[in-house]
């Protein structure tokens, strides 16, 4: 929901505390001007003006009747739209008798003590009136209707208004954008931080920015530093570790070799030993390294199109080779065509490591299954073994590096543990995912893969292709 | 006494390894970097080179890629575990197998002699008799091939397989024989060495017309060389 966001929340929430403050101001002003206005006139120049032609308007009639007093009325105030009336001191109108409320000020201008201005407002319109004395002592009645400068009816005009609050909305919009813009950018350069971009920082983006968020970025930029170094001291550390054991290693192993040679039989149980011991820190160390790399990102994944069912057949009838000694099986309960795109390398020892991992767990005499299917735009890969299986509270951390799930089964599987963990990065570097789950008799790991964004395979070619390798 | 040049960079490993070779009656002369090694295995009459890929200044790969510029000497390649790109790109470049460092010397002796006894084949043995099968010409006794009159140059280990798939047009060769065949040893579990191979040579020799491809993969079986117009 785009209204959920902070700026439209900061954008809206400012504008509309705008619009009502302007709403409220000018129900006031309204107001104020509505009370005062009477009282403006009164004082004001205008009324001034009133009080002359008032009396120049008795003078007219009484010398000459009505018709002088209609030619000055037309002759001056007509054409501006201003009413005017004349009654006699009882109250009887002389001119035609207004209408709204000027029978309500006639009765105020007799009842008000003579020459006291009185003003009423009707209908966005003023109503003025005065008592006037003709030349023999004669008294009148005296009305003014007009639309008085300063009363506005309605008092602001809906488009000024309208243009009011527009630009209040657009310096509300520019204010919601000043403060939210460097919330977005933060807000992206973690999720690429996040994403393994340990290179991210916000600094940059923000300018010179001075307040708060620019701080909590460099804040945030601070931290980003301190773990990109960490993690990559910590890879590098793994890397060189790796690699430095394997010059020894290689020495070993020839030594080792040397040894034999020269050697009494009596020796060869304490060699035998030597040569798997050596062999298992060898495998340890390679697949270190694989890890590292596939964690640095330096493993890039090509564009290849890959057979992921000749893969995965490849993989069983080694795999089934190796278990045969192992009194274990495994076999391919159905594979599907499916085509993949990425590294056949990886791919394989992916699916390769999570088959020895099931190799190594299902019981003698037991068969590890391994099935491919193709659902939708995904390549799922089933591998089951029949062993023991794991905790459920520790499913989710069999993918973890190094991660055993118990010391009993761990010291009679021999595996190094990180076996899994390949298959994990590698499943990710292919846009894929790995899971693990508890059947009632075993393990079941699952590998989907996207499939290449070529159409998908039929079903029913029986036609294998070629090896892409 | 066959004689191999050791072309790494740990002098203590290949002072082990000349030791320990010599008792397999081998004998050895080491290199310790690139230029070096280049140069011996050019000039030297070495029956094969053990050539590691990670040398310091220029690698491995940069000595392979010059050394088959001028000479077929059988080059096996001591990669990096874990390190599969290594390993593709060195059979890519014309080395004849490879092995993963740290090896185990009894593989190393194996593999040299798989390497030794196929080039002692093509050598002394009454080379096979030349072949033509569509477009493609096979000359054993040169060791020379050409497709579509165009003579093509492969390694040794790509031309036994060839000189395999040629003399069973059709017929479904299982990785194992394959191996035996153009490696001259047995295929061990885990080896793609065979495949990269097949892909070599696919790609030297390119598809029939562009369109149909020659070496069919045959799940779970092996490779079938297809003659045009074949459908497997």
């Amino acid at each position: 929901m785009i209204f959920r966001s902070l700026f439209w929340k900061l954008f809206l929430w400012f504008w509309f505390t705008a619009a009502t403050i302007i709403g409220v101001q000018a129900v006031m002003i309204w107001f104020n001007d509505v009370e005062t206005m009477p009282e403006r006139v009164n004082r004001g120049p205008l009324g001034e003006g009133l009080t002359i032609f008032s009396e120049t308007a008795a003078q007219a009639y009484e010398r000459g009747g009505i018709d002088a007093l209609n030619s000055l009325i037309i002759r001056t105030v007509h054409e501006s739209g201003t009413e005017i009336y004349f009654y006699n001191g009882d109250g009887s109108p002389i001119t035609a008798p207004g209408g709204d409320n000027v029978a309500e000020v006639v009765t105020a201008v007799q009842e008000a003590p003579p020459g006291q201005r009185v003003s009423k407002v009707f209908l966005g319109r003023s109503t003025w009136g005065k008592q006037v004395f003709g030349a023999n002592g004669k008294k009148y009645i005296f009305i003014a209707r007009f639309r008085a400068p300063g009363q506005r009816p309605p008092l602001f005009p809906p488009s000024r208004i309208i243009a009011m609050v527009l630009t209040a909305g657009l310096v509300c919009y520019l204010l919601a954008l000043y403060l939210t813009s460097p919330v977005k950018k933060l807000q992206s350069t973690v999720k690429s931080f996040a994403e393994g971009n340990l290179d991210a920082r916000v600094s940059p983006e923000l300018g010179n920015r001075g307040d708060e968020l620019a701080e909590l970025g460099r804040e945030f930029d601070r931290m980003a530093e301190r773990i990109a170094g960490l993690i990559s001291s910590q890879k590098r550390l793994l890397a060189d570790i790796s690699h430095e054991l394997r010059s020894p290693l290689a020495r070993l192993t020839v030594a080792l070799e040397l040894a034999r040679k020269n050697s009494t039989p009596k020796a060869d149980q304490a060699l035998d030993r030597i040569e798997q011991e050596t062999e298992r820190v060898n495998q340890l160390v390679g697949q270190l390294l694989k890890l590292t790399r596939l964690e640095s990102g330096a493993e890039e994944v090509p564009p290849e199109a890959v057979a992921l069912e000749e893969l995965v057949q490849q993989v069983i009838d080694d795999a089934d080779f190796e278990a045969k000694a192992l009194n274990k099986s495994v076999k391919a309960v159905r594979l599907e065509q499916c085509r993949v795109a990425g590294s056949v390398e990886l791919l394989r020892s992916a699916v390769e490591n999570v088959v020895r991992n099931a190799v190594r767990y299902t019981p003698q005499g037991s068969a590890v299954e391994v099935g491919l299917q193709w659902r939708l735009d995904t390549a799922v890969l089933t591998v089951r073994d029949h062993g023991p299986g794991v905790p459920q509270s520790e499913l989710s951390h069999i993918f973890e590096p190094f991660y055993r799930v118990s010391e009993a089964r761990e010291r009679t599987s021999g595996g190094v543990g990180l076996g899994l963990s390949i298959a994990e990065r590698t499943a990710r570097l292919h846009g894929g995912t790995i899971r693990a789950e508890n059947l009632p008799d075993g393990l079941l790991v699952t590998l989907e893969l996207p499939l290449a964004s070529t159409a998908a395979p039929s079903r029913s070619t029986p036609e294998p292709s070629p090896v892409h390798t | 006494m066959p004689s191999v040049l050791l072309i790494d960079d740990d002098a203590e490993l290949t002072k082990l390894l000349e030791e320990y070779l010599q008792s397999e009656q081998l004998q050895v002369d080491a290199a310790h970097d690139g230029p070096s090694g280049l140069d011996k295995a050019q000039n030297g009459q070495y029956a094969v080179v053990v050539l590691d890929v990670m040398l310091p200044g220029m690698s491995g790969l940069d000595v392979l890629k010059q050394l088959r510029q001028r000479s077929s000497v059988p080059v096996l390649m001591l990669t990096a575990r874990g390190s599969e790109l290594d390993r593709i790109l060195g059979l890519e470049l014309g080395a004849d197998d490879y092995l993963p460092k740290p090896f185990n010397p009894r593989e190393l002796v194996a593999r040299l002699r798989a390497i030794l006894r196929r080039t002692a084949n093509a050598q002394g043995a009454a080379p096979g008799q030349s072949l033509h099968v569509a477009d493609v010409e096979i000359h054993p006794e040169s060791r020379s091939v050409a497709c579509d009159g165009k003579p093509i140059t492969l390694t040794g280990a790509e031309f036994d397989l060839l000189y395999t798939f040629l003399r069973n047009p059709g017929k479904i060769i299982s990785r194992e024989d394959l191996t035996q065949a153009a490696l001259g040893r047995p295929m061990s579990p885990m080896d793609r060495s065979i495949d990269v191979h097949v892909s070599n040579l696919r790609r030297k020799l390119g598809s029939y017309d562009g369109e149909q491809e020659r070496i069919k993969a045959i799940r779970g079986s092996g490779y079938v060389y297809l003659l045009p117009g074949e459908q497997s």
